[in-house]
């Protein structure tokens, strides 16, 4: 389920999640925590992080943004830079407290 | 010297690993877990170690060191994640972990080296690793950061979960080591295929295999080894998919009593300037241009110095020695030809010592997520960077560190354009040039001078010919779509001085091994040249013996661009190594002007060149492909000839043209 994403496309269209907690890491504060939900790569994409441990269930946290504006992002203890595209396609649960 | 040394020893390990009945272990783990660190404390070999992921991108075959003379070969292998093998390193590691390297068996142990600080994602590999079936040993490495940062682990509980024995290492201070060769040791007594045998018939569910006695000799700091002590309570190996792993590794670690350790602070305040909108820029551009004053500033005295060492040592071997023919090639040939090249050395050095610092400080991979979007502009991803980085000190190792490029047609981009990076070969070149013909003025104040201004000017072209080669090749022979972005950036520590003294020694016999080799090879065949044919009344002027004529065929092709037959000569002979040119004049210059067996080379090059020459020699040398080394790997990291011949053709072209425009426009 999580882990199964379409090929149809390279980038897929971007919905609104029905969890109203649920927004695409992109559209996060910084040092913001939060849980990953769903990530809607493609499948070789999705591999490079799933296999880094960044699979749905583990807390990410937007450090900082690079020079061009790019997330760093702390998972487990590790930085992990990327550029905003990828961001947009990682879909995070934010806590309630956040939220409201 | 690296490189041979370590050619010499994968020479040897195949023939052991594939003649003979001795243990074959294999270390592996993710990206910048400190492998090859722990390697060369095994082997007591010195493969390039550095704070960034992708450094290894070989496999490197060694003997381990152990105490009681037992034989063990360890493999040491690039990073990887998964088994996906997408990226040909780590296509390395999984043919070698199959056993379809030729020459090379399938490892009969396995060294799984995990970051401690990192352990839920860093155990990600722990499952794949074990359904491998063979002897595994699970290295908690950097343990010692564990510790400080407030984390902690009940390596006896992780140990009986996993059904593997635990080492606690610190593998940079040599912390914990005696416990993996402890593991060693074992497989030793076990001997070649006889682990696999016991990990078969061991019973224990599907990893019945363990090494045990390794508690003995253990660092009582990092922990002694643990080894399992009862059947594990999850049953590994369970794949399934990465969310279902990760969850068991998490409670694994919540079993084992795990506490993720806090931040680094120092990385983060370091961070918070170096990755700075403003300032991380205006310091990258700092940093090189203390790295090009330096090369000037710092180097004189010592350049001096070893000027006056050499033309010394010359004028008092010329005095002593008979007068005969080989007192001529000894002066005019080797003096003059190998001693016109050594004398940079210290600028060589002091380019290493700067790069070793970048790299070991963990500053490379930030400037790689600083330059991913102008990559992006051009097709390429940040990581590209890296490979293009270490074509600062050779093209060479920089072709082979292209293989961490995931997508294949942005890794044959990032080989094309390696060569436009400005190698450290072609520094003696532009030092002499810049020295001989831009005045020594200050441009910015006393801290940026004209000089330094030029080198770094001839480090930008070479960097923009790269970047615009990229641009066409990504948009005709190499199109495709931009490939994802995706860095791991590891903490800052500070550069370990036995590490960049031993780079800095290494690379001092490479400089000097290719003075004593090649270059002192192609000055004898000159000198001999020049001395030929040889008349009654003895050698004839240069320009009418073979090398003149030689060099007078060549002329009409370089003409256009102001260079004479001298510098033609030295042009062809700097395929061999670009700084051969250097040795070429001086041996052409010896024979010619042996008044006073001068190494002055900077007051003959004024007479046969004028400034637009110069700058177009200088230009010449920055963009053409004037490297047999280079040529080679490239022909085997892209299986054919067809790219090395496109590379050499359009490399010269652009070569000749600049060159032809800036003695035209000069």
């Amino acid at each position: 389920m999580i882990e199964n994403h379409s090929q149809q496309q390279r980038r897929p269209n971007r919905v609104a999640h029905p969890d109203p907690r649920v927004v695409c890491l992109a559209d996060c504060a910084m040092r913001e925590i939060v849980e990953l939900v769903h990530i809607e790569l493609p499948d070789d994409e999705a591999e490079c992080l799933l296999e880094r441990g960044v699979v749905p269930g583990c807390s990410l946290c937007a450090m900082r943004r690079s020079p061009a504006g790019d997330p760093i992002v702390a998972v487990d203890g590790m930085l992990l830079a990327m550029r905003w595209e990828m961001a947009r396609c990682l879909y995070v649960r934010r806590r309630v407290s956040d939220a409201a | 010297m690296r490189e041979e040394r370590s050619a010499q020893a994968r020479r040897r390990g195949r023939r052991a690993a594939s003649v003979d009945d001795t243990p074959l272990v294999a270390l592996i783990g993710p990206p910048n877990s400190g492998k090859t660190t722990l390697y060369n404390r095994l082997t007591g070999l010195r493969q390039k170690v550095a704070n960034y992921p992708g450094v290894t991108v070989e496999k490197h075959l060694g003997r381990a060191r152990l105490p009681g003379g037992e034989r063990v070969y360890v493999l040491d292998l690039p990073g990887i994640n998964g088994f996906s093998a997408r990226s040909a390193d780590e296509r390395v590691t999984r043919d070698a972990l199959e056993g379809r390297i030729p020459g090379i068996r399938a490892p009969d142990a396995v060294i799984l080296i995990v970051d401690s600080t990192r352990f839920e994602t860093q155990l990600m590999l722990v499952e794949p690793v074990l359904a491998r079936e063979v002897p595994t040993l699970l290295v908690l490495n950097m343990a010692d950061e564990l510790d400080e940062r407030g984390g902690a682990m009940r390596d006896d509980v992780l140990a009986k979960e996993l059904g593997v024995t635990v080492v606690r290492t610190d593998a940079r201070s040599g912390r914990g080591v005696e416990g993996v060769k402890s593991f060693l040791v074992e497989q030793a007594r076990r001997g070649a295929g006889g682990a696999g045998d016991a990990g078969r018939s061991g019973g224990a569910g599907v990893v019945g295999r363990r090494a045990n006695g390794l508690a003995s000799g253990a660092d009582s700091r990092t922990g002694p080894a643990v080894p399992p002590s009862s059947p594990r309570r999850i049953e590994l190996p369970v794949l399934g998919t990465f969310t279902d792993r990760r969850n068991r590794i998490r409670l694994v670690g919540q079993r084992a009593s795990y506490a993720a350790p806090g931040p680094s602070l120092g990385s983060e305040r370091l961070d918070s300037i170096l990755l700075h909108r403003v300032w991380g820029p205006l310091i990258f551009l700092g940093v090189v241009v203390l790295v090009f004053q330096s090369i000037f500033t710092w180097a004189t005295p010592l350049m001096n110095g070893v000027e006056a060492l050499v033309a010394g040592s010359g004028e008092w071997l010329a005095t002593r020695l008979p007068d005969t023919w080989w007192r001529a090639l000894l002066i005019e040939g080797v003096w003059g030809g190998v001693g016109s090249v050594v004398v940079f050395l210290p600028q060589i050095l002091i380019l290493f010592l700067f790069l070793g610092i970048l790299e070991d400080s963990g500053y490379l991979a930030r400037a790689a997520v600083i330059a991913d979007r102008l990559m992006m502009r051009v097709g390429l991803q940040g990581r590209a960077f890296l490979p293009l980085l270490s074509g600062y000190a050779c093209a060479v190792p920089a072709i082979l560190a292209a293989r961490t490029v995931e997508n294949e047609r942005d890794r044959l981009a990032t080989i094309f354009i390696t060569p436009f990076m400005t190698c450290s070969a072609r520094l003696p070149v532009y030092a002499l040039l810049i020295a001989a013909f831009i005045p020594d003025r200050p441009l910015l104040g006393p801290v940026f001078g004209l000089r330094a201004a030029t080198l770094l000017g001839l480090y930008a072209i070479g960097l923009m010919a790269a970047i615009g080669t990229a641009f066409l090749l990504k948009r005709t022979l190499l199109r495709g779509t931009p490939s994802p972005f995706l860095m791991e950036l590891p903490p800052y520590r500070v550069p370990g001085l036995r590490t960049i003294g031993l780079r800095l020694l290494d690379r001092s016999r490479v400089f000097l091994r290719r003075a004593g080799r090649t270059i002192l090879g192609v000055a004898i065949v000159l000198w001999v040249l020049t001395q030929l044919p040889r008349g009654p009344e003895g050698p004839p002027p240069v320009n009418e013996s073979a090398l003149g004529r030689i060099g007078q065929v060549i002329e009409p092709t370089i003409a256009p661009l102001g260079f004479d037959w001298r510098i033609g000569v030295g042009l062809v002979s700097s395929l061999a190594a670009r700084e051969v040119i250097i040795g070429t004049l001086g041996t052409i210059y010896g024979v010619e002007d042996t008044s006073d067996g001068s190494l002055e080379l900077q007051h003959r090059l004024r007479r046969d060149l004028d400034l637009g020459s110069a700058i177009g020699l200088l230009i010449f040398f920055a963009f053409a492909l004037q490297c047999m080394a280079t040529i080679a790997v490239v022909h085997r990291e892209t299986g054919g000839w067809k790219w090395p011949a496109l590379q050499l053709g359009y490399m010269l072209t652009l070569a000749w043209t600049g060159a032809f425009l800036a003695n035209y426009f000069i």
